[in-house]
């Protein structure tokens, strides 16, 4: 069999791998996208987890997803099309109303005003106008390339440029903001802001997804700001993707066989091929080998660099840095199938269309992440669920609804025990208890129950230490060291053709599609550049 | 009519005035006690018994200090601290300055991490030596662009750019990680890592495995290459003897210090600042003034309203100060005897720190979250008597116990009342008995200080021994206030010179330094003007 030659091969085919297998076939590269699994779009997939109903089984909100993006591509025309709901989050109380963020800012402050605390409306309205400034900023720093500290070139000077630009355009005082508030905690940044206790938690919230953090650990009002790029203010964004999540992953997958790019499914990538300091393809664990001379990896910084990379390329010294790329993952996630819905919080109209937040006070937030610390799973929870046949009947039968929750802590790494089927179903007795102390009545209307661990993300979808971020998004991997300082413009170990264009670089996880464009953008331009210098080579030859 | 007149008699405060004198200013320093050197002062607790009552050992005296003040000259003499013990239930660690005894006892422990603390060590102390020029350098305002301000940060950054590309990786991590998540890359003994960085917490509200903690890691390292002096060691006659040798200097270069001289408000005029008026009705007028006493005394206690702009006094409230610790000093007839290394021996002689596991340390830190003291607290523990026998009756011995956490604010509620303090005390002293039984018979007198306790006694807002938190947000550029950290204030002729300024913390003097060297700068441009 003749040996199968690209211009790029992408290595898994989750949304940032097929965002930047679209991108380089849009420019005209022939690419092929190999996927492990037997379907694109990694933690976009949804399972069938009882006949006739397919429900998300890890990302269920597309909040974050850049518009550039989806723009770029045309995901509209490949039947890409979003649900932003009215309301984004909603925070119910066991005894009280709760707190709703909607869309409008000032339908807010509205029911704030009308809440325990009043105070809170004209302060709410305030942070919002804010966060939503700083959020544009933070926006620019997303799409930019972070700059080499080391020998910082003409191309950082411009991407220093457009950042100092924003940050002339923040203004003196803002900028002093902005740079005091990145290295707070959630907890100070919105106890700053706003007094209400659940007012705190729904937006405290915010901070510590995805994060082996509470909301007193330094950094997390930078996860906060980091969510705020998306344009949403304080309460950030809410959006679902009509027919769920996969539809975002089909799309992506028609945009780049459209675009001419080869999607491959069942083709578990055993290692990058390299020799003389660049890359020469790839070899599947069948033993099939692919060439290529960029290869765009977005599987998580560890996997690449210790297991597909040969570890002699890599170094000592690298390979030692990558294996202390902190990884904790602690999110697992419960679907629940329900036969009705019932009120939460006392709610049963369209606050229950976006996220429902349960994350009563910033100080069961942290007790959620004590317990962790110890290694053990949260006894008192912090869930965020989603109702999406509340949009999306299709998604279920004739009033079955699927509920689906992100469940903070439970940590990969327990202490005393493994990941087992008990364990799972501690997991999945301790968010059912925690939802019918909100929702009486649900545990009667529960037909089947699906919890996804950490273990579960951690071999599934090969995600090191089961973090969905691919790396814990905290001060110390963030931005020029994203995965690691001298690898974080999407070019890795020093290797000619190597990328890495996962949720491990920068800006990092949660389904934006920010890391997978700007690596194909750094991809494109040394390709462009190393055209130019052989055309000049050729130019030379031609003339001598 | 002087030309500056310092409120505060604390190590910073005799500092600035030091360096004022010495430029041939009319001096005068205010401090409300009858005694001087603030948190760093030295008084006879208990007939016989003198204790540094609040801080305890020096840490960071930066040389050129010693140096320019001519410090040894004026008494001061540090004393050696040798070497950390952690007692365990049955086990110790123990880690001295000879680095092959060090090395020895670790292998005990695990012998990759003797072989990484070598490793590790060399690493810290370049970084330290890279480092450094920070803890001398006023920080620049990054709401603009003044050259002169920036020269110093970029003269630092092109030092970082010729570090080697991992030391620039450890770098970024010292100034983002936790310590504990820090200290995991090296080593895997649990004491170890615990007692390493748990002086990453000391004065804050924060855990070990908070970000933003494992920075003052590099402080252990840094006063080794300075040379002048030891870096963690106990002045002969307490912390007090620093500020005794740092006013003897000022009064040297002619500098006035008045004991018993509580300030009641500035004399101000307009927007500007013309003196303190003393709580006896005298006026001090002055040129320049200069507070080394924290933002919430300086702008709110001793300034009348409405001279400040609304959003700076907000900025001025946002400043945390959460004081999370407490100092239990105990007179003792005897010296304790640890069950894990009975006996007289050398390891009483350096820092006992009861720090044995990373699960502790958060144990610890969750009840300070909670809203309690730590019902096991970390304590950093030292017996100046051992090396300095003057601070006791012969026999007899000093214990400072350095207790975190006891948080300022207890939940709901409850008070730092004397029943508090009671409990308090006798936790620490049960948190001690567990390793050293005989501790309780040989308590003579026990002086427990509460963050409460404090505050009211040293002026510390919240009790914070730093004069606010040392967390990422409230360094450097941002201490204390975004946009003010160049030791100016709002108001003209008013400047800031204690702990809450850059670069703060511990008795390194640097801020008065720092501050003093401003006020000079900008006398000479006004002369010039």
């Amino acid at each position: 069999m003749a040996r199968e030659r690209y211009d790029a091969v992408v290595v898994g085919g989750g949304h940032n791998g097929l965002v930047t297998a679209a991108y380089l076939a849009k420019a005209g590269l022939q690419t092929l996208v190999l996927e492990r699994r037997a379907r694109a779009g990694g933690l976009l997939a949804a399972e069938e987890i009882v006949p006739g109903v397919r429900a998300p089984v890890a990302a269920d909100g597309v909040g974050g997803l850049r518009d550039d993006v989806t723009r770029d591509l045309v995901l509209s025309a490949h039947g890409f099309r979003a649900i932003e709901p009215e309301v984004v989050a909603f925070a119910p109380s066991t005894n009280g109303r709760g707190v709703t963020l909607w869309r409008d800012p000032v339908r807010t402050a509205t029911e704030l005003r009308a809440g325990t605390q009043p105070s809170d409306a004209e302060a709410f309205v305030a942070f919002d106008r804010r966060i939503r400034s700083l959020g544009e900023f933070l926006a620019r720093v997303h799409t930019t390339e972070p700059p080499d500290l080391a020998s910082p070139s003409l191309a950082d000077a411009t991407g220093g440029l457009t950042l100092l630009n924003g940050l002339r355009q923040l203004g003196r005082q803002q900028v002093r903001e902005v740079l005091r508030l990145l290295p707070m905690s959630v907890a100070d940044l919105v106890g700053e802001a706003v007094e209400g206790e659940a007012l705190r938690g729904v937006l405290g919230a915010r901070g510590v997804r995805y994060a082996a953090m509470g909301p007193r650990s330094a950094g997390t009002a930078l996860n906060f700001l980091w969510d705020s790029a998306s344009g949403g203010g304080a309460a950030g964004r809410t959006v679902f993707v009509h027919g769920g999540p996969g539809a975002l992953a089909e799309a992506l997958v028609a945009a780049a066989r459209a675009y001419g790019a080869t999607v491959r499914c069942d083709a578990d990538v055993a290692a990058i091929r390299t020799g003389r300091g660049a890359v020469e393809g790839v070899a599947l664990a069948g033993g099939e080998e692919i060439d290529a001379q960029i290869v765009a990896s977005s599987a998580d910084p560890k996997q690449t660099l210790l297991r597909l990379v040969d570890p002699a390329v890599v170094g000592p010294t690298l390979g030692w840095r990558a294996e202390h790329i902190r990884t904790p993952g602690v999110v697992a996630k419960v679907t629940l199938v329900l036969e009705s819905l019932p009120a939460i919080g006392g709610a049963a109209d369209e606050r229950l269309r976006g996220r429902i937040v349960l994350a009563p006070t910033l100080d069961s937030l942290e007790r959620a992440f004590d317990d962790s610390k110890y290694g053990r799973i949260s006894e008192h929870p912090y869930l965020e669920a989603t109702i999406p046949t509340l949009w999306d009947p299709s998604l279920a039968a004739d009033g079955t609804h699927v509920l689906t929750a992100l469940f903070q802590y439970a940590p990969r790494r327990l202490r005393d025990a493994e990941w087992d089927e008990a364990v799972r179903d501690e997991v999945g007795d301790a968010a059912v208890q925690t939802l019918e102390a909100y929702a009486p009545g649900l545990v009667q209307r529960i037909i089947a129950r699906h919890v996804v661990t950490p273990a579960d993300l951690e071999r599934e979808y090969g995600l090191s230490g089961g973090h969905p971020m691919h790396g814990e998004h905290a001060l110390d991997q963030v931005f020029a060291w994203r995965p690691l300082l001298g690898h974080a413009r999407y070019r890795l170990a020093g290797i000619r053709g190597l990328y890495l264009c996962g949720a491990g670089a920068h800006p990092g996880g949660g389904v934006t599609g920010g890391p997978g464009r700007n690596a194909a953008r750094a991809i494109l331009a040394d390709a462009r550049r190393a055209q130019r210098r052989s055309a000049r080579r050729r130019g030379r030859g031609g003339s001598s | 009519m002087y030309d500056a007149v310092i409120i505060g008699g604390g190590h910073n405060g005799l500092v600035a005035a030091a360096y004022l004198a010495r430029a041939g200013l009319k001096v005068v320093v205010l401090e409300r006690r009858h005694v001087l050197g603030g948190a760093a002062v030295t008084e006879e607790v208990f007939p016989g018994f003198r204790f540094s009552v609040a801080s305890y050992v020096v840490s960071l005296l930066r040389p050129e200090i010693v140096r320019e003040l001519e410090l040894p000259k004026h008494g001061l003499e540090i004393l050696p601290l040798d070497g950390t013990f952690t007692p365990l239930e049955d086990d110790y660690l123990w880690r001295v300055n000879d680095h092959g005894h060090t090395l020895r006892e670790l292998r005990r422990w695990s012998p990759s991490d003797a072989e990484a603390y070598d490793e590790y060590g060399r690493l810290m102390l370049e970084m330290a030596q890279f480092v450094k020029p920070i803890l001398s350098m006023a920080p620049p305002d990054p709401g603009r662009f003044n050259p002169r301000e920036w020269l110093p940060v970029a003269r630092l950054a092109r030092a970082f750019n010729d570090l080697p590309r991992e030391q620039r990786a450890v770098f970024i991590q010292l100034m983002t990680m936790s310590a504990a998540d820090f200290l995991d890359q090296w080593f895997e003994t649990d004491p170890l890592k615990a007692t390493m960085s748990a002086s990453g917490i000391i004065g804050t509200f924060q855990g070990i495995r908070s970000p933003g903690t494992a920075y003052v890691l590099l402080h252990h390292y840094m006063g080794e290459i300075d040379g002048v002096l030891r870096a963690w060691g106990i002045p002969r006659g307490g912390t007090g003897a620093v500020s005794e040798a740092i006013a003897s200097a000022a009064r040297s270069f002619g500098a006035e210090i008045r004991t018993e001289a509580a300030v009641d408000h500035f004399l101000t005029r307009g927007d500007e600042v013309a003196g303190a008026v003393t709580s006896s009705g005298e006026e001090v007028s002055a040129r320049v003034t200069l507070s080394s006493l924290d933002p919430q005394q300086t702008f709110v206690r001793l300034l009348p309203s409405g001279l400040l702009e609304a959003s700076f006094l907000d900025e001025v409230g946002r400043y945390r100060y959460r004081g999370s610790s407490g100092k239990v000093n105990l007179a003792l007839d005897g010296l304790p005897e640890f069950t894990c290394l009975p006996g007289e021996g050398d390891h009483l002689r350096g820092a006992i720190s009861f720090s044995p596991s990373i699960d502790y340390m958060e144990q610890a830190y969750d009840d300070a979250k909670a809203g309690r003291f730590s019902r096991r607290p970390y304590i950093d523990m030292v017996i100046p008597t051992l090396v300095d026998p003057s601070m006791a009756p012969p026999g007899n011995h000093v214990m400072s116990c350095f207790v975190q956490y006891a948080p300022y604010r207890l939940a709901d509620g409850d008070q730092w009342d004397d029943a508090r303090r009671k409990a308090f005390g006798e936790t620490v002293v049960d948190t001690i008995a567990e390793r050293a039984p005989n501790i309780r018979d040989l308590i003579l007198h026990a002086q427990v200080l509460t963050p409460k306790d404090i505050e009211e006694r040293f002026g510390l807002s919240e009790g914070n021994i730093f004069q606010g938190e040392l967390s990422l947000e409230q360094l450097f550029f941002n201490r204390p206030v975004p946009g003010w950290a160049r030791y100016r204030t709002p108001l003209r002729n008013l400047w800031m010179c204690g702990s809450a300024t850059h670069p703060g913390g511990g008795i390194m003097g640097a801020s008065g330094r720092l501050a003093a060297l401003q006020v000079l700068r900008s006398l000479r441009a006004k002369k010039a003007a």
